[in-house]
């Protein structure tokens, strides 16, 4: 049974089609890759899957249970980790209050496991190398350590199945590798991930699949090599080849 | 001597309510506005209660309901409104309040108040009331400290400072709503316990807008979301407030610049706090 599966998804928004029939699965385990240009609806499928919009057809199983009318916070509460674009950290609380507000909102028994959370989020804090900065305000961090604690963060919360939204997005070159390493750690973790990216090559380098959406349906689907070699691909990016 | 004591009846009395209002307002940067609303509710309940049947532990109770049902009904009118909505709103409820309690005659004498409210055994001079403001200060402000750095405290600065963010780690906006409203409910519940037998008279004029005002006032000038800023903000601002009383001005006078000055202070803190006001997503 796959981990996740999109059914006939779709979502209409004051009489524009955003999102039709989009039917896929995630199998546990696995990275799958989420590519199209701008305004494909890469974003507002993750949206859709997090619950913060509410699909208008089709529907959301996760582990075989039907998830399309939970609220974001149950469905966080299921196992759903989302990683944001513009940084889904709290820039006012120390890295510590980061970590344990998430730690803090899982469910009773969950949290039970973990054991003491203060040392809980002093391993998270060593996991990305700000053992020293617990007591900083997050909004002193760089966009790169934003984002691994920010994916630290989700991964010591315990999630099954991280929506990750262009993670590479304002980081430094260099924290790329150390945000790519990251991911392929959840991937060695059993993790599942969904992944939004620009970046082709470092799709190709993590990913086990692709999906590619354009105008809000899925147009294309297969290994990183066999996308990157389709025809479609290109035409979605660079408009139909005159040559052919 | 009396008047130092009625300064610190003043601002125990006081505390409970900006506590509590500044967990929603300042920490939760929710844009609620009927403090006024619940305290006019609640004082009425609880008077209008204890005159009838001459119990405290009647009105207590009495004061208790009313406080519950109308902290939730602001907190489910907080999860169903956007934040300027809600804002307006909690304006449009305390000013309904009001006009309730002024026209319902028969029941709370309208413009007239309530006179000879009676006062607890414990609670016969200035000097004892003094002492129990100091207490429930010093409880407070502890009660208000420990919740402030909670989980609960933390949840809530969260889905104040990006909502989305804070749902999306499972944090419960409905619970944590409801929970916050209730506090900042007990703690308006807890300044009519005590001053409103220390006044011995409940009057309307005590709950205008106005009113409502200075406790945004308190809040902003404090640093909204910090408990000792609001806590500090409310000792000084009360104390000047009642200091002014002893500028050597005529009385027609005095009231209009009581006014500017308290609108220039507000002004001030409005400025310089400009960006600890309102949400991240939508800082003025």
């Amino acid at each position: 049974m796959p981990l996740l599966s999109l059914k006939d998804l779709s979502l209409t928004i004051d009489e524009h089609q955003i999102l039709q029939g989009i039917s896929f699965d995630v199998e546990e385990g696995q990275i799958i890759g989420l590519i199209g240009p701008n305004g494909s609806g890469k974003t507002t499928l993750f949206n859709v899957i997090s619950g913060f919009l509410k699909s208008s057809g089709g529907s959301i199983t996760l582990g075989g249970e039907e998830i399309s009318n939970l609220s974001p916070s149950q469905r966080a509460k299921r196992g759903i980790g989302r990683v944001f674009q513009n940084f889904g950290i709290f820039r006012d609380m120390t890295l510590e209050e980061n970590i344990l507000v998430a730690l803090e909102a899982l469910p009773r028994q969950q949290r039970k496991d973990l054991g003491d959370l203060k040392e809980v989020v002093a391993g998270t804090l060593d996991m990305v190398g700000l053992s020293d900065a617990g007591k900083k305000k997050a909004g002193s961090l760089s966009g790169g350590q934003m984002r691994l604690l920010e994916i630290a963060r989700t991964l010591k919360a315990g999630k099954d199945l991280f929506l990750l939204d262009e993670p590479t997005a304002g980081v430094s070159p260099k924290m790329t590798g150390q945000v790519a390493d990251i991911i392929k750690e959840l991937k060695s973790n059993g993790k599942t991930v969904l992944i939004i990216e620009h970046d082709l090559p470092f799709i190709a380098s993590i990913c086990d699949e692709v999906v590619v959406l354009d105008v809000g349906k899925v147009v294309l689907q297969g290994t990183p090599a066999e996308v990157k070699e389709s025809k479609e691909l290109k035409e979605i990016y660079f408009g139909a080849d005159p040559t052919t | 001597m009396d008047f130092f004591l009625h300064i610190i009846v003043l601002i125990g009395t006081f505390l409970p309510t900006i506590l509590g209002y500044n967990l929603v307002f300042g920490k939760g940067k929710i844009l609620h506005f009927g403090p006024m609303g619940v305290s006019v509710i609640t004082g009425y309940c609880f008077i209008v209660t204890l005159k009838s049947t001459g119990s405290f532990s009647l009105a207590i109770l009495s004061g208790l309901i009313a406080v519950t049902l109308i902290s939730l009904l602001f907190a489910w009118l907080s999860l169903r409104l956007n934040q300027d909505a809600f804002g307006v709103m909690s304006i449009a409820v305390h000013l309904s309040a009001l006009a309730v309690v002024l026209n319902w005659n028969s029941l709370t004498r309208g413009a007239l108040g309530i006179p000879q409210i009676p006062r607890p055994e414990f609670l016969s001079s200035v000097a004892d009331f003094a002492i129990a403001a100091i207490i429930l200060s010093i409880v407070t402000v502890y009660i208000v400290r420990k919740i402030d750095k909670s989980s609960f405290g933390r949840q809530l600065q969260a889905l104040a400072e990006h909502e989305w963010h804070a749902k999306s780690l499972g944090i419960d906006r409905n619970r944590v709503h409801v929970l916050a409203f209730i506090i900042c409910g007990i703690g308006i519940f807890l300044s009519n316990l005590i001053y409103l037998p220390y006044l011995t008279l409940l009057h309307p004029n005590d709950y205008q807008f106005a009113g409502m005002v200075f406790y945004v006032m308190i809040v902003v000038a404090g640093m909204p979301g910090s408990v000792w800023g609001a806590t500090l903000s409310t000792v000084l601002l009360l104390a000047l407030r009642e200091a002014v009383r002893f500028a050597p001005l005529s009385a027609s006078v005095l009231g209009p610049v009581r006014l500017m000055l308290f609108g220039f202070i507000l002004f001030v803190a409005v400025y310089y706090r400009r960006d600890t006001l309102f949400p991240k997503q939508r800082s003025i």
